[in-house]
Order: C-alpha cells, then sequence, then structure tokens
C-alpha cells in the first residue's frame, strides 16, 4: 500500500484543527490528544476509503468525532457518569486557567448537550458549512442549523452577552459624534 | 368569569410565548458575532499551536510500516 505525500500533507495540515475540535469535546488536552492519535492511524489504515478530491478535513473530523462517541459509550458502561463527567472535568480545568474569557466560556460549552456542543464548535469554530457539518454529525442541515441556533442562544444568555454590548463607540461617545456632526 | 379567567390566560401566555420563541430564533447578529470571536479564540487557542512532534512521530512510524522497501 502507498500512501501519497498528498495524503500525509493534508493529515499534517488538520492535526491543529483536530486537536482543538478534540478538546471542545472532550475538555481534556490528554484526551484530546489520544483522539488525534485514534483518528491519525485509523485515518493511515482505511486511506483507501478516502475518495481523492473529497473533503479530507471533513473526512478526519467524522473519524475523530465517531471514535469520540465509541470511547463515550464504552466509558458510559464503566461508569455511569458520562453526563457529570464533562462539567466536573471543565470546572476543574477552567479554576486552573488564568484566562477568565477562556474559563467563562469552556464552563458554559460544558452546559450545553452533546449535539449543540460540537454543532457549534464545527460552524463556529472551525470553519465548517452547515451542509459540512451536517455530512459530519449525519443529520439534516436544518438539524444542524437548529442546534447552532439553541447552542447560540444558550451560550447568549450563559455568558450573559446582550445586544446592548456593542462593538465600536459606546452611547456617550456616540452622542458626542453625533454633537459634533450637529454643530 | 370564564371570560375574565380567559384574558387572564391570555395575558399570561403572551410573555412566556416571547420568551420561547427567544430561545428558539438566532441569537442577534452583534450576539452571534460575538460569541463566534469567543469561539474562535477559545478553539485557535489549541488550533494555532504547531503539530507536537508525537504525531510526527507517529506518521513516520506508520508510514515506515506500510513502506514495503523497509529492511526486515
Amino acid at each position: 500500500m502507498t500512501i501519497s505525500q498528498q495524503f500525509r500533507d493534508q493529515i499534517i495540515a488538520a492535526i491543529p484543527g483536530l486537536r482543538a475540535f478534540g478538546l471542545s469535546l472532550t475538555a481534556r488536552s490528554d484526551r484530546a490528544d489520544d483522539l488525534v492519535q485514534e483518528t491519525l492511524m485509523k485515518a493511515w489504515k482505511h486511506h483507501d476509503s478516502f475518495e481523492a478530491g473529497t473533503n479530507m478535513k471533513a473526512w478526519l473530523y467524522t473519524i475523530l468525532r465517531n471514535e469520540f462517541y465509541t470511547q463515550l459509550r464504552k466509558r458510559k458502561r464503566e461508569v455511569e457518569d458520562a453526563d457529570g463527567y464533562y462539567s466536573s472535568k471543565v470546572a476543574v480545568h477552567a479554576e486552573q486557567e488564568g484566562h477568565l474569557d477562556m474559563a467563562d466560556l469552556r464552563v458554559a460549552l460544558a452546559k450545553l448537550p452533546e449535539d449543540q456542543r460540537e454543532a457549534i464548535i464545527l460552524v463556529g469554530a472551525s470553519g465548517f458549512s452547515y451542509e459540512e457539518a451536517a455530512d459530519i454529525c449525519t443529520v439534516a442541515v436544518g438539524t444542524i442549523k437548529s442546534r447552532v441556533n439553541r447552542a447560540r442562544a444558550r451560550l447568549a444568555d450563559l455568558l450573559q452577552i446582550s445586544a446592548n454590548e456593542k462593538f465600536g463607540p459606546d452611547a456617550n461617545s456616540e452622542a458626542i459624534l453625533s454633537n459634533t456632526y450637529r454643530n | 368569569m370564564v371570560d375574565d379567567e380567559n384574558k387572564k390566560k391570555g395575558k399570561a401566555a403572551m410573555p412566556r410565548k416571547k420568551i420561547e420563541t427567544m430561545t428558539h430564533t438566532s441569537a442577534k447578529p452583534e450576539v452571534s458575532d460575538l460569541i463566534g470571536q469567543r469561539l474562535r479564540n477559545y478553539y485557535n487557542e489549541v488550533a494555532l499551536q504547531p503539530v507536537p512532534d508525537r504525531f510526527m512521530d507517529l506518521l513516520n512510524q506508520l508510514e515506515a510500516a506500510s513502506s514495503p522497501k523497509k529492511s526486515n
């Protein structure tokens, strides 16, 4: 079996994103990297099931996601703590983290249901289209859209982000600006 | 009495319905932008790191194992 240089290069290019995706699924960097390792081995082994010319990045994310759920199911059988697992790990990690903004977001993400979390990460951070995310999660595009919308609304609520939090000049400087115009 | 109750119900149902629609429709564009930015920051914290040696080593191993020309 020969593996093309291009295949290898594309895998390498995808690794940083895969690690980030893995971390957002597991909330643990060691577990995320184990998922990436498993993904690379599977991708290598099944390289001939990848159709050249199709979306390699999406293919790899699909493998990682499948691996994550396989492991999650195993762990669920071992300990009936799969639900509490993510939240508790995140809480510990968030505390250790100095970055307040980031810690807030992690805790908020942990409160989302799994399906909403992966949807908002794939579309909102990994740069996949709704269609690609739907393929990766093997659901309809409409389902992904509604999961992303619900995730956004919930995150906005948890992070207490309101429409008042605007970019650019605040109300005061806006008033000054408009005054300047008038005079 | 019944009418009054219906009126009351109608009034009470309104705000509840409003909350429901709020959570089911997408967030306002500027809110989405803000959340999107924070998600990308979170993601990029890892996604912008260089590929760890561990994975390059793994790929080299896989490549060596699958190459038929390696000496046995």
